[in-house]
């Protein structure tokens, strides 16, 4: 019986698993860039006003983003991501989880939520 | 079972699963991305339970309900645990579907995590090859052995990939858990800390391919009883190699000076070897284990013995009186198979509440039609099984046809495999 589970359970999930792997050779790339000239500037004390997990901005290497709609989706605890919002982040962008840096994954997904520059003071 | 103890595993579980569902279920989360969470932290809490039923404590299994009930629900909670850990990477993928299947891939891909996801991955695939090693019975057993290691480096992996993803301190006590319970058993059981030295002191040969070790203790005595079993780890001593390794006996004679006699037949490669077993080779013990012929049952018992299954009867007997009047059937393929049949004769003399009925059956089962009493013999009986698992299974399922209820029926499978 619990033979049958696991090679059932196992089965099915290399199924899913390279069923997905072939939708995502089928579909089109999602994570398109966003042009940087047509962004707008915005002052850190803009950046500030978004401060809130419902409202969630951060200012990251020069960039200004708006991850409220990302904020549910992130890995860890929210507990470890809001502090940011409103915030100069990109220290903390850098060296998450004891310095590491984040994945190659994140660093293409990040510029879907760029809505502007960091004015320069 | 008394009912209140057999809930205490279930319940033990349930607080272990609960307890880091509870502190990390995400309220504010979408659906299936808070499915993906606490399916992964089910897996943990289920992997806990089974790694604390793999701890061979004899007080724990007996308010646990025996070491075998420990040890079918720790190979049961843990194939549970890798089934529902399998889904925690999938419903991260379908939390992400909706933005692309491009999306939903990437959160998965290898080639595009970083440390947390591949440590993820990487106690997964210790998790399926070491959970599918264990289930097949067909490996030898060193290897089966060596295999579960992979299981050990799973846990090691899966605290990993939890502390990068940063773990809250109000669960850090989770995977410290888990690393207490693997530790209690390798330092305990594995390494023997919890093991007491014997020395074999008389060996004798009951019958064919089969060797009975009396062992005296160096140290203070295991408080066995019959019906009860023990782990040995036979040492080596003047040419003699035990390999050190523990396997399960039935206790099959107890002295009043703490020896403990084993009644061991050739089945496998270690009884095998243990059939050139000299004196003065150490053996340490754990134990002891088991609850057989220690129901609380009154009145006349059935007591069913197929070949090696006579070593817990032959320990009640040698240990005497019988506190009820008892029917002892043994069964055994030939009578060079028929171990201690000439001291079961002679204690049978001195028994007034013995009768018993030695039956050879040659191969093949035998005709347990015949061989069992008729229902109206065994109104009132408690019927106690021992032998082959075939053996057991036919005898359990004509008892009950015979009208014995199935709380009367006692057996162990002694099945760690």
């Amino acid at each position: 019986m619990m033979r049958r589970l696991f090679l059932a359970g196992t089965l099915l999930f290399w199924l899913l698993l390279s069923a997905l792997w072939l939708a995502s050779r089928q579909s089109e790339p999602p994570l398109a860039d966003i042009p940087a000239p047509a962004l707008r500037t915005l002052p850190l004390a803009e950046v500030a006003r978004h401060a809130t997990p419902a409202d969630c901005w951060m200012a990251i290497d020069g960039m200004v983003y708006d991850l409220t709609a990302y904020l549910p989706d992130h890995p860890s605890k929210p507990s470890i991501i809001e502090p940011w919002c409103g915030r100069e982040a990109s220290e903390a962008y850098r060296t998450k989880t004891k310095g590491r840096p984040h994945s190659p994954e994140a660093e293409k997904l990040l510029p879907t939520f760029r809505i502007g520059r960091v004015a320069q003071p | 079972m008394p009912p209140a103890a057999s809930l205490r595993l279930p319940l033990l579980v349930a607080l272990l699963v609960g307890l880091p569902v509870f502190w990390a279920f995400p309220d504010e989360l979408p659906c299936l991305r808070g499915t993906a969470i606490v399916t992964g932290w089910i897996g943990c809490g289920l992997l806990l339970a089974s790694l604390l039923l793999m701890v061979r404590e004899p007080g724990l299994a007996s308010w646990l309900g025996g070491l075998e009930r420990m040890y079918l629900w720790h190979h049961r909670l843990g194939v549970v645990a890798y089934l529902v850990l399998l889904a925690h990477p999938l419903a991260l993928a379908a939390a992400s579907w909706g933005e692309g299947p491009a999306l939903a891939w990437a959160i998965l891909s290898p080639w595009q995590q970083s440390w947390p996801g591949w440590l993820g991955w990487a106690s997964l695939l210790c998790l399926m090859g070491g959970t599918g090693a264990a289930l097949a019975r067909r490996l030898p057993y060193g290897a089966w052995r060596q295999l579960h290691w992979l299981l050990a480096a799973a846990i090691i992996l899966g605290l990993a990939h939890l502390l990068l993803l940063g773990l809250t301190l109000s669960l850090v006590w989770a995977p410290l858990l888990a690393i207490a319970f693997i530790a209690w058993r390798l330092l305990r059981s594995d390494l023997g800390l919890a093991a007491r030295p014997y020395i074999v002191s008389q060996v004798d040969h009951p019958a064919d391919a089969m060797v009975e070790v009396t062992l005296r203790p160096l140290d203070s005595a295991l408080p066995a009883l019959p019906g009860q079993f023990v782990l040995a780890a036979f040492g080596s001593a003047q040419g003699f190699h035990g390999g050190g390794e523990y396997h399960p006996f039935t206790i099959s004679g107890i002295g009043s000076d703490g020896r403990i006699a084993l009644g061991i037949k050739a089945l496998g490669d270690c009884t095998r070897n243990l059939q050139a077993v000299t004196t003065g080779v150490p053996v340490r013990l754990q134990g002891p284990f088991g609850t057989f012929l220690r129901e609380d049952e009154a009145g006349p018992a059935l007591w069913v013995a197929g070949g090696i299954g006579i070593t817990p009867f032959l320990a009640a007997l040698r240990q005497g009186p019988l506190t009820g009047p008892v029917c002892l059937i043994y069964l055994h393929r030939d009578t060079r198979d028929a171990a201690y049949s000439g001291e079961l004769r002679a204690l049978a003399t001195h028994e007034p509440n013995l009768r018993w009925q030695e039956i050879t059956c040659g191969e093949g089962l035998p005709d347990l039609a015949a061989a069992l009493p008729a229902a109206e013999e065994l109104a009132g009986h408690a019927c106690y099984l021992c032998g082959p698992p075939g053996l057991i299974e036919a005898a359990g399922a004509l008892l009950q046809q015979r009208g014995v209820a199935i709380r009367h029926i006692h057996f162990e499978r002694f099945d760690f495999r």
